[in-house]
């Protein structure tokens, strides 16, 4: 009986299921183990870093925003109150009387330094990156390049003080009079005229933070340029171009998306430095620089002359302050770095070789 | 289709060979050539690196409208000979030559001549295609801006006749202000030919041009050799021993940094006279 049942359904088994071709998936899961653990642990780790800063800093700026509106990002006047009257309730926050938060000077100082810096290091950086890879013999190239590796690594504060003690006060002394004197009364140009100061100011701060951010933009950029197949460049030059349209029109733009990204290394370096803009700046709160030698500050700069004083306020308005100064910094980098990713694109899209070997 | 451009292709060769036949390329006999069909004439050539000697003693003489296939084995020297016809070895560290390359009447071995006019002159095509990362239609056009060889109106006929010219132009008239580096290997390095013509020259040397190819687009770029043979010269260096019987009307076997023998290809593969170069086209050796 027993039998009989399974000799059926062995039958059944044989003649209702037709056998379907053999397909072999393998599978792509990867088991759960420690590595996997670690890995993706550590692959999470910047974003939730990245998220947690963001949203300490908007937790602690927010009664500065809610105190100082829109307002902050428009005006200069940069006034912590008047500590000794009774603290005052605005919009459900409390405050010191006659405190007034404006970062519109900061912002606009933070960004102009910056381009300054970057008119100045990326010409001198390509420049620089294309003699190293292109023009020198292997010896003097490394010898070079080591140096513009120790470059990278000199302190800020260095930096700072070189500007403050020597370049400074020689470029306001022999060169920035000069300069001013005789500058056409035109547009752009005419940032150049004016007063010259003591050496502090926009343009030293820019030369400075040129200086800082130079090894970064050339030593990318030398490394980009060797990667530009010889085979290309000879094509060019076989084709009867001169060495400075091989250079134009062929190896720049080669590896023009990977400058793009190196420049922004550069600037956000320079958008957030702190230090050596601090010591060069002269660092006046709540006015916007007139001339290109004003003196001025940036958000950074501010954030850390400022701190001891602001830790006063018993309101903590002033330190909260801070914090929203922070959280446009933030906001400043992110916006270049939208902007590069842009530009890459519309880089990419025109001729670049975006992931296919020649 | 086929048969009628081979068909075409073929005449100016077969002209070219009754006309060459009784004489044999090597300046040896220059006397009894026709100077005004000479187009480079290397006169006892000696190339090095250092303290090397790559290449020495090389004579050879040129005539319009050929097709000239080098072999040899890899190291014999093809190279090096042909990128001293454009001057290309001189940023190489320690490079000398001696001897003479006569381009027409100019000598090619002196700092004065125009190294950007001699390269518009001797064109050249690499192993691999290499397009600039420029859009088609301005790959098509970099040498002619380079050299300033036609006004901006004249831009979208030059490059449509050129692009037409090596076949691409169905393939790419779409797509001109895309990137080079989407099309096929093949269609770059038609891209690359028609880049070189579009400045004109008068000899185009190729280095393996295709030995990174597929057989089908070997094929169009040996079929475009022959159509354009009888306005350029080309030096075709050739690790493929069909590829020379094939498309080259003389044949120059290289051998250790000499010249060993040279003479119409039916000869060199059929008759040599040289012992390696029996051993070589025989498949013996390389």
């Amino acid at each position: 009986m027993k039998g009989k049942a399974a000799l059926a359904s062995d039958l059944a088994r044989r003649t209702e299921e037709p056998q379907a071709p053999r397909v072999f998936r393998p599978t792509t899961k990867s088991p759960l183990g420690p590595v996997k653990i670690a890995s993706t642990v550590s692959a999470v780790a910047p974003l939730l870093a990245l998220l947690a800063i963001l949203g300490i800093l908007v937790h602690q700026a927010l009664p500065a925003i809610k105190y100082n509106g829109l307002g902050f990002f428009v005006h200069n006047v940069w006034h912590p109150g008047n500590f000794y009257l009774q603290p005052v309730t605005t919009n459900g926050v409390l405050h010191p009387a006659q405190a007034e938060y404006g970062a519109w000077a900061i912002i606009a100082g933070t960004v102009l330094s910056s381009l300054i810096a970057l008119v100045i290091a990326l010409p001198a950086s390509l420049g620089a990156a294309l003699v190293i890879s292109k023009l020198l013999g292997p010896r003097v190239r490394n010898a070079l390049g080591v140096f513009l590796e120790l470059l990278a690594g000199i302190p800020s504060v260095v930096f700072g003080l070189w500007g403050t003690l020597t370049i400074g006060p020689l470029l306001s002394r022999d060169i920035y009079p000069i300069v001013a004197k005789h500058m056409p009364d035109v547009i752009v140009l005419r940032w150049f005229r004016g007063s010259t100061g003591a050496g502090e100011g926009l343009l030293t701060s820019g030369i400075i933070l040129a200086a800082m951010i130079i090894p970064i933009i050339a030593s990318t950029s030398r490394d980009l340029f060797a990667q530009v197949p010889t085979l290309t460049e000879e094509g060019a030059e076989a084709l009867g171009m001169t060495r400075m349209e091989v250079t134009t029109k062929v190896t720049v733009p080669w590896v023009s998306a990977g400058i793009i990204g190196a420049t922004v290394l550069g600037l956000a370096r320079a958008l957030g430095e702190t230090m050596a803009v601090a010591m060069v700046s002269g660092s006046v709160l709540g006015t916007l620089p007139t001339n290109i030698y004003s003196t001025f500050n940036t958000i950074a700069a501010t954030i850390v002359t400022t701190l001891d004083s602001a830790l006063i306020d018993g309101t903590g308005l002033a330190v909260r302050t801070l914090a929203e100064a922070a959280l446009a910094l933030m906001l400043v980098t992110l916006l270049a770095n939208v902007g590069a990713r842009l530009l890459v694109r519309k880089v990419s899209t025109t001729a670049l070789p975006v992931g296919r070997g020649v | 289709m086929s048969d009628e451009s081979v068909s075409q292709a073929a005449k100016p060769n077969e002209e070219y060979m009754q006309d060459l036949a009784p004489r044999p390329v090597e300046s040896n006999s220059a006397n009894s050539s026709d100077p005004s069909r000479t187009v480079i004439k290397v006169s006892d050539l000696t190339v090095g690196f250092g303290k090397t000697t790559i290449i020495s003693g090389v004579n050879l003489m040129l005539t319009r409208g050929s097709i000239v296939a080098l072999i040899g084995p890899t190291g014999s020297g093809k190279t090096t000979f042909l990128r001293s016809l454009n001057r290309m070895n001189d940023k190489v560290h320690g490079y000398f030559a001696g001897g003479s390359v006569l381009l027409g009447e100019q000598e090619v071995l002196t700092d004065r001549v125009d190294l950007l006019e001699l390269r518009r002159r001797v064109g050249m095509l690499f192993q691999r295609p290499n397009p600039f990362p420029m859009s088609i239609r301005d790959n098509v056009l970099a040498g002619v801006k380079a050299h300033g060889l036609a006004k901006k109106s004249e831009h979208d006929q030059i490059v449509r006749e050129t692009l037409e010219r090596v076949g691409l132009w169905n393939a790419v008239s779409g797509r001109l202000h895309d990137s080079p580096f989407r099309l096929s290997g093949g269609q770059q390095q038609l891209l690359c030919l028609a880049r070189s013509l579009a400045v004109q020259p008068e000899v185009l040397l190729l280095d393996e041009p295709t030995s990174a190819l597929d057989p089908i687009s070997v094929e169009s770029v040996e079929k475009l050799l022959a159509e354009l043979v009888s306005e350029i010269t080309f030096i075709v260096v050739t690790h493929s021993l069909a590829q020379a019987k094939r498309i080259s009307d003389h044949t120059m076997f290289f051998f250790d940094g000499h010249l060993k023998e040279s003479g119409p290809t039916a000869q060199i593969f059929e008759d040599p006279r040289q012992p390696e170069t029996q051993y070589y086209v025989s498949g013996r050796m390389g």
